[in-house]
């Protein structure tokens, strides 16, 4: 585990009885960066950011925030740490500005702390109301309020975004955008809305099954690696064979399709590989693969 | 320092909670209800003429004398103690998890055992101050009803009596709140604390109760069997150690085990 690492983890385990929510998780998250932790319901997401804060205790494996290692019941490793996991929570009975102000005093954050974060994240009317009658949007504004509060050098956000409407998920974008770049906050957020993720992380993580499928780089998100072109031919596997040794690396049978990658330059090549072969070539379509195709992809498509 | 800023965010948590107002209401008509017991006992001819329970309260053997009331005030303070403080401690230590706030609390740079121990400091002083105003309460009712055989020395005695079977309910609290946080909720440390109740009459009837906690206090207020004047010294060990055993499992319940909510 380097010291560059703000979130490490070394073949993390959680398994449930006989349930293995987390399977040998090996994760470093850079300082500065913003990564994304993409997965479906039950990949293990939220599993892996509670054993990330302490909340429940690995199976195996090792894990440190911050350079320090998290045990059970240890303290230490959070003085540097805001989080926000799964729903919004706060004390019914007090208003927002008390809520924020436990807060402080658990963190020993300045008193001025709180009235800064009730103007960061735009909660000044509602400073004084109490925290029950809140909507599900303005209370997810009060535990983000909660996270930055003492100025946090890492996020870990399990879905912030969470009620929030299009106005706020793009403020909130911005907001941690501005905390990376200009004071190097290192952003460890999970979410199930992928264009939100794509415009916002350095870098994903694609989690299945407690596994992490695949790693991209802000790069590698937008970049020819999931570019493709689909082809409807006749003698699918014989095509595909026809395109591997035709130098295209990777071709992948799709609904009775061929998808072929790294291919949108070199079109015209391989329509005269299929054509030249004696195949029908009844379709050929140059295409993008968002984010959202790629998880639905690799995580095994619509359900 | 960090007990301290911990203590003051659980006291701060209770503003403007109804539970605080309920359980001093629920309290308060302990001695009301005493006080009227008292009055119809003493004038069962207008207590009657109003429709109240004359004869009942005639029947059940009471005197309207200041002894009589300070016994029946700690059988109050004592069962509706251990009950009410079930109570208490069910909403401190429960709301975490039906409020789902627990998990905000858990990765902070501050010992969760500060958060059990605040805890159980916020139910005593709690308690404390509930007893207290009910003492009061009793007590000013007590003199205007000019109840008769009073003496500084059983003023003492009675007020002595029910602050410690008030005491005594305490030592009870942290298996309650190991049982809340266990439960993760109000409804688990509630129905334990009736079952304790219901049990520790069960044992009263075999001769164990002063072995077993939730008879302790039956036994010294004189609701279960004959009424002890001291808390016998095996009860005082049996005491101590539930508490000692219910605050050290309360924390190593939040210490250790998996908080997933």
């Amino acid at each position: 585990m380097s010291a560059e690492s703000a979130v490490a983890t070394h073949a993390l385990t959680k398994r449930y009885r006989d349930v293995l929510a987390v399977d040998a998780l090996d994760l470093d998250v850079r300082r500065g960066e913003i990564y994304g932790f993409l997965g479906r319901n039950g990949a293990g997401k939220t599993t892996t950011i509670r054993m990330l804060l302490g909340l429940i205790r690995p199976t195996g494996g090792d894990l440190e925030v911050l350079g320090r290692g998290v045990r059970p019941g240890a303290s230490d490793a959070f003085a540097h740490v805001g989080y926000l996991v799964e729903t919004a929570t706060a004390y019914a009975n007090l208003t927002v500005r008390e809520n924020l102000d436990i807060q402080r005093r658990l963190t020993r954050a300045p008193r001025t702390a709180v009235g800064e974060v009730i103007e960061l994240l735009r909660l000044g009317e509602l400073a004084d109301r109490r925290a029950g009658v809140l909507s599900l949007g303005n209370k997810q504004r009060l535990s983000l309020a909660r996270a930055l509060l003492h100025r946090p050098r890492l996020l870990i956000l399990d879905e912030p975004t969470n009620a929030l409407d299009p106005a706020g998920i793009v403020e909130i974008r911005e907001l941690l955008r501005s905390r990376a770049g200009e004071q190097g906050v290192t952003v460890f957020v999970s979410s199930h809305i992928l264009g939100e993720i794509a415009q916002l992380v350095d870098r994903v993580g694609i989690m299945h099954e407690g596994h992490l499928l695949e790693e991209l780089d802000r790069g590698r998100l937008r970049a020819a690696e999931r570019e493709f072109v689909d082809v409807a031919v006749s003698e699918p596997q014989r095509a595909a064979t026809i395109l591997a040794a035709a130098g295209f690396a990777r071709v992948e049978r799709i609904d009775g399709r061929l998808r072929i990658f790294d291919a949108q330059k070199r079109v015209p090549e391989l329509a005269r590989a299929l054509v030249g072969a004696g195949l029908d070539l009844t379709e050929l379509t140059p295409a993008h693969e968002d984010l959202e195709a790629h998880f639905l992809r690799l995580t095994g498509g619509v359900e | 320092m960090t007990f301290v800023h911990v203590l003051a965010t659980e006291f701060l948590k209770l503003r403007r909670a109804k539970v605080t107002w309920l359980s001093l209401t629920a309290l308060s008509i302990g001695p009301l209800a005493i006080a009227l017991m008292m009055w119809i006992v003493r004038e069962p001819g207008r207590a009657a003429k109003l429709g109240l329970l004359g004869t009942k309260a005639n029947l059940s053997g009471l005197t309207a004398t200041w002894p009589s009331y300070f016994s029946m005030l700690t059988l109050m303070v004592g069962m509706g103690g251990m009950l009410l403080l079930s109570f208490i401690v069910a909403y401190i230590f429960g709301r975490e998890y039906t409020e789902g706030t627990a998990k905000n609390l858990l990765a902070l740079p501050v010992g969760r055992h500060w958060f059990a121990l605040a805890k159980l400091v916020v139910a005593a002083v709690w308690w404390a101050l509930l007893v207290v105003a009910v003492l009061v309460e009793a007590l000013v009712l007590g003199a205007a009803l000019r109840l008769p055989d009073f003496s500084a020395t059983l003023a003492v005695r009675g007020v002595h009596d029910a602050l410690l079977a008030a005491a005594i309910a305490y030592l009870l609290v942290p298996v309650v709140a190991w049982i809340a946080l266990l439960g993760r909720g109000y409804l688990p440390p509630l129905g334990f604390a009736l079952a304790m109740l219901a049990l520790g009459d069960v044992f009263s009837h075999t001769g164990w109760a002063p072995w077993f906690p939730w008879s302790i206090v039956p036994l010294f207020i004189g609701a279960i069997g004959q009424r002890v004047t001291t808390v016998a010294p095996g009860s005082v060990v049996v005491l101590a150690l539930t508490f000692l055993a219910g605050t050290a499992a309360t924390i190593a319940q939040l210490r250790w085990a998996d908080n997933a909510q």
